[in-house]
């Protein structure tokens, strides 16, 4: 479903990517794993075409991730969220329903039944300049949830949750387990990455250091911050 | 069938550029601004006007204001469109629509065609809004239907579309508002140009410049090169008001500023989508 091939990015001199390669399969749910300035968001921003690789090739849904069609069934939650604040959260789900082309009430059941999943009901017609940022996270997931993709790519969706929020959100992507989603998602908070996901990809420095199953990278005894520190740490 | 599919997505987002701006505080202030000077100068049709010592009449003097008036609004939505053009890509990136839009399976080059549509239709509208009053005004006030006043509005339309696609390019190059600037800048030098083309062409002035055993100058000079590949958005503009006049024109001469400004619009268009497409997008 993903699949990089010594995929780099560089800025002048500066190596953000350097020729990393993996593969996600289908139905897999995956985290993208690195401190600050590892080179994550970059990946990800390679993958929906944001930005060109230097070198190396990206795909998604087995097309290159240059061809705009390579999105298609693809959900999107970019890190720190912005949503025109003159919009209500109902406002910004429909119009990303229509940006797929989803019929008018396509849309408003989607939207409807979306509203409730991410725990929204009440809200969903205020202003966005009057939401708290892990309310407009919440309706950035939603969003990414319109026209039931077969792929989230999740960039730091817990950012701004208070602890509730983010077990309601681990919970909730735990539940598309079922659906037969693939998951991508990039994230600081291990802990929830070891309940969440199957396999792991730790990058640092724009180069990949492991990538596997959670329960091969992490030996008995351990956790998968101390196999991140020590790897990350050198 | 490809067109069918592309078609939509540059429509929605047209659509949500030209909703967009017009929920902007600042753009009502502009419109109603604009809305209430053309009320102001509906007076100025009621005057009596003297030239060499003979009184003109009425549709003689609503001729001529309707001109003046024309101008003056054309060269303000001018303005009001590269106001609104500059900071369209920022605001879009900031908001987060650029990449709610891009991350959906939609081209580059229909987000930017879909930006340049709304655009365009708001400019286009807010033009032809003002313009309708001064029609209405001139129309039922004084009995002087002037449907050419419209036609004339429209056609000055390839300047606004000129300056949406201009300013869109540039604010990808530099800060936004030296790309407002810049296009101001292009405005103005086109307009003071055609103001010095005028004047040379006078008798007054050739009998200036014709000094006795001067010898004979070449017909093109590099700055009469600069000048006719200039964007001709004055000339689009009198050749628009020249509507409004009933003015007879003959040949190619005259149609010359639209089809510089239409290729210019052509030409920079060409760049802004070949920019855009390599924009890293934050």
């Amino acid at each position: 479903m993903i699949e990089l091939n010594n995929a780099t990015k560089r800025y002048d001199s500066l190596a953000a990517v350097d020729g990393v390669s993996f593969s996600v399969k289908t139905g897999e749910y995956f985290a993208l794993l690195g401190p600050n300035g590892a080179g994550k968001t970059t990946i990800v921003k390679m993958l929906l075409g944001f930005t060109r690789p230097t070198s190396g090739s990206l795909s998604l849904n087995g097309l290159p991730s240059t061809q705009a069609a390579c999105r298609t069934a693809v959900g999107y939650l970019s890190e720190n969220l912005h949503i025109p604040p003159y919009l209500s959260g109902w406002q910004y789900l429909q119009r990303c329903a229509e940006l797929l082309d989803i019929s008018r009430s396509d849309a408003t059941d989607q939207c409807r039944r979306i509203v409730e999943l991410i725990g929204m009901q009440g809200r969903e017609y205020t202003k966005v300049n009057t939401y708290s940022k892990g309310m407009i996270q919440r309706f950035g997931l939603g969003a990414a949830l319109i026209g039931n993709p077969k792929l989230l790519i999740l960039d730091e969706p817990t950012a701004g949750l208070d602890p509730i929020g983010i077990r309601e959100i681990r919970q909730l992507l735990e539940s598309l387990k079922h659906q037969g989603m693939t998951i991508f998602l990039n994230s600081h908070l291990l802990s929830e990455v070891e309940k969440i996901c199957d396999t792991a990809a730790i990058i640092n420095r724009g180069k990949l250091l492991v990538k596997d199953k959670i329960s091969a990278i992490v030996k008995d005894g351990e956790a998968l911050e101390d196999v991140f520190v020590r790897l990350v740490k050198g | 069938m490809k067109t069918k599919k592309a078609l939509p997505p540059i429509i929605r987002i047209a659509k949500y550029t030209l909703i967009d701006e017009v929920r902007q505080k600042s753009f009502i202030i502009m419109f109603v601004i604009c809305a209430i000077f053309i009320f102001l100068v509906r007076g100025c049709y009621q005057g009596n006007y003297m030239v060499n010592g003979q009184f003109l009449d009425a549709a003689t003097v609503v001729r001529a204001v309707s001109k003046v008036t024309f101008h003056v609004i054309g060269a303000g939505v001018m303005l009001i469109t590269a106001l609104l053009s500059m900071r369209v890509f920022r605001r879009d990136r900031d908001d987060g629509m650029q990449s709610c839009i891009l991350s959906k399976p939609i081209d580059r080059w229909q987000y930017v065609t879909g930006k340049i549509i709304g655009l365009w239709a708001l400019s286009v509208l807010f033009m032809f809004i003002l313009h309708s009053i001064v029609f209405l005004i001139t129309s039922i006030n004084l009995q002087v239907v002037m449907p050419e006043y419209l036609m004339a509005s429209m056609l000055c339309s390839l300047n606004l579309l000129f300056v949406v696609i201009a300013v869109l390019l540039l604010s990808l190059l530099m800060p936004d508002i030296v790309a407002f600037l810049c296009v101001m800048g292009i405005g103005v030098a086109g307009l003071a140009a055609d103001g010095i083309s005028a004047l040379s062409q006078s008798q007054m002035a050739q009998a200036m410049i014709q000094q006795p055993g001067a010898l004979p100058t070449s017909d093109w000079t590099w700055w009469k090169v600069i000048y006719y590949l200039w964007p001709k958005l004055s000339g689009a503009q009198q050749l628009a008001s020249s509507l409004i006049s009933s003015e007879a024109f003959h040949g190619f001469g005259p149609i010359y500023p639209l089809i510089n400004v239409l290729l210019y619009c052509l030409i920079l268009g060409t760049l802004l989508f070949r920019r855009f497409g390599k924009e890293d997008l934050v």
